[in-house]
């Protein structure tokens, strides 16, 4: 039986030594970033402990939070706490502040980093509802060189992301909250704090008056990974909002979604409160 | 918070700093876990591996080198293969039937606690496995449809006064309720541990986070083989227990010791919180059924209640835990003919046990859930219909009891109304009215807590206190107090000392509590049943009255020239000579070398009587009161039930430490709202689904809402210095007045607990419950 104390850990302090290292499978190992997530997995013996891990903490690069051609850049290893407060996120991406706001507790948020959430790839992952709202697109790191690849298709399944052995999370590249554009968020957790989530979930909607010109919606922890919700965005899109359009949406998410029961909650109030978090959406505009 | 104390005591009523407040800040308390004990070896278990079978036999893999570990099988046992509870139906270690997975099979001692895990992973159990029972609602389904003998019956007793199935049998319309409770753990911040070692004099010594020093060694006679003077149980400092450390400890007290007596040297075993949730007490899960008819003026003709209580796999202590439950069920409100009928059924998963109200909060979830329905058939407020029928003083309860001395009620009840405006703010209530952007709803509960054993329990047991003039660690004179209650966290510590210290007429900071030990102190009883501070603190609060007139005999003789001597407030006073204090005039005492120690007895008040038998007669010594009002707001788009203010009054007697009572108060209330609200495990499969924290969910901070808390002293004055029980009544009626609040708040009564957001959408929106 394994201890904490006896993996191996390398704590590379640039990005091409971190790079490096995964590229060589002597060398590679469990990627380590807040730990909030992995750690307690190891001691539950949820997953084995590893041989070996690389610490990611000490990359500077990993760590910064930039705007550049007019996306927004979070790297993977950018704590929930500095999302909370930093003001280029408050700024354009409300619905993501929100959310990593709403993970665990401040301990949790000071340690947790954004991907380490996305990596974790729990279907109850707080932050992806938010970045599928926001376009963004996952930038992946190997000595070969960094690739593209949208969120939605970056998570593949459960506890799957499309992450190759050798590469790590770079970043995270956001379309920021357009002028005028209003973003939400809404969590059903068991308690205040410390939650897992039931359902979150978040939107980003362009309006004219009452008309949306844009509406991106997306629910966690009611599918393999987190969703965006392509029937009812198209069903909303284009229309005038009145009290029949939130009727018809919010059954429209009870078509669309298909969530299972666990310990946190059951099948049938998930369904039913995914729609519901949609309506609250809708009747706030 | 609380009223002024009485102006003649010194020390009680005052919010004194608790005496072990700063080592524990510091961090400089000693867990067992941080106890150094050379050559430690680390206990585990070989677990059965289904919830009811037959054991076919045992393997140890060859392949394992068995000589690095020690083992105990159940032939290495050196006495009876038994844990001598209650009952005497729980074998130490399973040799033929297995009745819940995880029971523990053969003990396992390695150097590492790595590789006494290896072992045990090394050990196969062949297993026949038998049909099990796993739900409550399992139970009561063959209870109901006359299958209960396919059941083991573990226990059964009633209450009978008047004639309450003739009265159902003529009235016109009887209201019935069904209200079932589910399992609660326990969540001591310190795991289960305990540890032994065997005796240079042979025997063995146990130590150890326990409640119950006197419960461990006894339970463990037979199976050691040993004399009780042979097996030495101390209490090392204890990180909460919540009733989870009453009975419990003697399994892991005797595994440790079994494992040292054969290996020769000391075991221990520290649980980790995975393996403390699955396999250690729960609270009962219940079921009760009321049936009830109201009289034309809104008055109770009579009330039928069956409970059930899902025992677990044994007896261990559930007979106590459903007496305590029926002797509550129907206990709050004035009728002449009740029968309260109580079942505990056996099932296929690990015993259940004590906590915290022990039966009380399963009973009143009941009877205050039930008694909204009847306020309403009556055509009354839920306040009005309590005040016109609360018992009072004078009145008679259940089991024929007289309300004598110290009844809070209705003071109790008309405060909480007063305080939290509740008349008015019931008009408010929302009802799950549609296009409300949250519901609002208030609700009430009424309850009591018979504080002490049942009966003459405490007569028969006759707990003894001692104390004796010594030196303390800071070198001065001072008494050390010899009980076997135990500091778990409640401020034992501290209240009793205060209690000694007034009565002795000393200084607080000149008497101590030491952690119990069987080798040097009297069995002032277990610390559970709310007795700790009415029975033991009396005990103490006298014996300190006696070393007072010792002390002033000795010092008239010694010191004063056998004027007479008045001891008071640290200081000896005589007639014409100045004042000695307390330090000087011991030192004299002290170098005479005789030993000053006195020695109490519990006594009950005479009057009081009980017929264990027939169930009649005065079921306590004494009752706490009290009256909860809890205020929520549902959140009509997703169900969810926020709590918003609970207004508490309790009625506990003399309050002995403002700060600690309070302190109780808040934490009782706030493990009740995870009770209400949260807390949920079922058995899966065999075992508990929450089986860790991160799945068995307690309130945090922000589930914990605005509290108005208050007490009114009504002292009890036959056993000075007047305090009543305190610990449980906090959990006792938290969760109706959360459910009728939130069914004021919904319209829609939830029959379980705890009520979250998918059952109101299954009662709502579903129909039925699923």
């Amino acid at each position: 039986m394994k201890t904490l104390e006896e993996i191996f850990c390398r704590q590379p302090e640039t990005l091409n030594e971190a790079l490096t290292l995964l590229s060589d499978e002597a060398t590679r190992g469990v990627l380590l970033s807040g730990g909030t997530d992995l750690v307690v997995q190891w001691q539950a013996g949820a997953v084995p402990m590893p041989e070996q891990v690389i610490d990611l903490s000490a990359v500077p690069e990993l760590k910064e939070i930039s705007a550049q051609d007019g996306c927004l850049r979070i790297g993977a290893c950018v704590t929930h706490a500095a999302i909370r407060n930093h003001a280029l996120t408050r700024e354009a991406l409300p619905a993501l502040v929100a959310a990593c706001a709403s993970i665990g507790a401040r301990q949790i948020q000071s340690r947790g980093t954004l991907g380490g959430n996305v990596a974790n790839a729990s279907p109850a992952g707080d932050a992806s509802p938010a970045l599928l709202v926001a376009d963004a697109r996952v930038v992946t790191a190997s000595l070969a060189g960094e690739r593209c690849i949208p969120m939605n298709e970056f998570l593949l399944d459960y506890r799957k992301i499309d992450r190759h052995p050798d590469e790590l999370i770079l970043r995270f590249e956001l379309t920021p909250c357009p002028q005028g554009g209003i973003e939400r968020f809404c969590k059903i957790g068991t308690r205040g704090a410390q939650a897992i989530s039931k359902v979150m979930g978040a939107c980003r909607v362009v309006m004219h008056g009452k008309d949306i010109q844009h509406m991106a919606l997306a629910l966690g922890s009611v599918a393999a990974t987190a969703i965006r919700l392509p029937e009812t965005e198209k069903l909303l899109a284009g229309k005038t909002l009145c009290e029949e359009l939130v009727d018809e949406a919010e059954a429209c998410v009870l078509r669309e979604v298909h969530p299972i029961a666990d310990i946190r909650s059951t099948a049938e109030y998930r369904r039913w409160v995914s729609g519901r978090i949609v309506r609250g959406f809708l009747e706030s505009l | 918070m609380t009223q002024q104390s009485d102006g003649s005591f010194r020390i009680i009523g005052r919010s004194l700093t608790r005496s072990d407040a700063e080592d524990k800040v510091r961090g400089k308390a000693q867990y067992l876990d941080d106890l150094t004990m050379p050559g430690v070896w680390y206990a585990d278990v070989v677990r059965a591996p289904v919830p009811c079978g037959k054991l076919l036999g045992l393997h140890f893999d060859e392949s394992f080198d068995w000589t690095q570990v020690v083992t105990v099988k159940p032939e290495d046992i050196p006495g009876e293969n038994i844990v001598d509870m209650t009952g005497l139906d729980m074998p130490f270690l399973a040799y033929d039937r297995i009745q819940y997975q995880g029971e523990p099979l053969a003990l396992i001692a390695a150097p590492s606690k790595a590789l006494a895990r290896e072992a045990v992973n090394h050990v196969r159990a062949e297993v026949e496995e038998l049909p099990a029972i796993q739900s409550i609602q399992e139970m009561v389904e063959r209870h109901k449809t006359g299958l209960a003998d396919s059941l083991r019956l573990l226990e059964k007793k009633e209450i009978r006064r008047g004639d309450a199935e003739g009265v159902l049998a003529g009235a016109g319309k009887v209201l019935e309720g069904e209200y079932w409770t589910g399992f609660q753990e326990q969540l001591y911040i310190e795991p289960q541990g305990m540890a032994a070692e065997p005796m240079e004099s042979g025997g063995v010594y146990i130590r150890g986070s326990i409640q119950c020093p006197y419960y461990v060694a006894p339970e463990l006679m037979k199976v050691l083989n040993l004399p009780l003077e042979k097996i030495r149980v101390e209490q090392t400092v204890t990180g909460g227990a919540f009733g989870g450390k009453e009975e419990f400890p003697t399994l892991p007290g005797g595994y440790c010791a079994l494992l040292a007596l054969k290996a020769g040297r000391p075991v221990k075993m520290v649980y980790d919180r995975h393996e403390d949730i699955l396999f250690t007490t729960k609270r009962h899960p219940s079921w009760t059924r009321y049936r009830t008819a109201l009289a034309e003026d809104g008055r109770i003709a009579a009330m039928e209640v069956d409970m059930i209580l899902d025992g677990g796999a044994y007896t261990t202590i559930s007979p106590v835990v459903l007496y305590r439950g029926i002797l509550h069920a129907a206990l709050g409100y004035r009728c002449e003919n009740v029968t309260v009928r109580g079942f505990v059924y056996a099932s296929n998963s690990f015993p259940c046990g004590a906590f915290r109200g022990f039966g009380a909060p399963q009973a009143y979830w009941g009877l205050e859930s039930h008694v909204e329905d009847l306020a309403e058939q009556a055509g009354l407020g839920p306040d009005e219909f309590r005040l016109k029928n609360c018992l009072q003083e004078g009145d008679i309860t259940p089991t024929g009891q007289h309300l004598l001395t110290s009844v809070g009620t209705p003071a109790v009840l008309k405060e909480a109304l007063r305080r939290s405006d509740f008349h008015a703010k019931l008009a408010r209530c929302d009802q799950g009215r549609p296009g409300a952007k949250s519901w609002y709803g208030i609700g009430v509960s009424f309850f009591a807590h018979g504080a002490g054993f049942t009966g003459d329990g405490e007569a028969k047991f006759g707990s003894r206190a001692a104390m004796e003039l010594g030196r303390l660690s800071d070198g001065r004179p001072g008494l050390t107090l010899y009980a076997s209650s135990t500091e778990m966290g409640q401020g034992a510590k501290t209240v009793l000392a205060q209690m000694a210290a007034e009565g002795a007429g000393l200084p607080f900071d000149r008497v101590f509590y030491p952690l119990p030990d069987t080798r040097v102190v009297p069995d002032s009883g277990p610390t559970v049943a709310s007795r700790t501070t009415m029975v033991v603190g009396n005990i103490l609060y006298h014996a300190g009255h006696k070393m007072k007139c010792l002390l002033e005999e000795a010092a008239a003789k010694h010191c004063f020239g056998g004027a007479s001597v008045r001891l008071e407030g640290g200081r000896f006073f005589a007639e014409g000579v100045e004042a000695r204090p307390f330090e000087e005039v011991a030192e004299v005492l002290l170098a005479q070398g005789e030993p000053l120690r006195t020695e109490h007895q519990f006594a009950l008040p005479p009057h009081i009587r009980w017929d264990q038998e027939r169930f009649v007669g005065d079921a306590y010594p004494a009752y706490s009161w009290a009256c909860n009002v809890a205020e929520v707001e549902v959140d009509p788009l997703t169900l969810q039930i926020h709590l918003r203010k609970i207004t508490a009054v309790y009625d506990v007697g003399r309050i002995i430490n403002p700060t600690l009572a309070i302190g109780q108060l808040q934490g009782g209330l706030v493990q009740t709202i995870g009770y209400a609200l949260m807390e949920t495990m079922q058995v899966r499969k065999g075992l508990y689904d929450a089986n860790r924290l991160q799945t068995y969910i307690i309130p945090t901070a922000l589930d914990v809402p605005e509290m108005d808390l208050q007490f009114l002293e009504y002292s009890c004055d036959e056993l000075a210095p007047g305090a009543k029980g305190l610990g449980e009544i906090t959990m006792n009626g938290l969760a109706p007045a959360i459910g009728n609040a939130v069914r004021r708040a919904t319209g829609c009564r939830l029959c379980a607990i705890p009520m979250r957001p998918e059952d109101l959408y299954a009662t709502l929106y579903q129909g039925a419950k699923d």
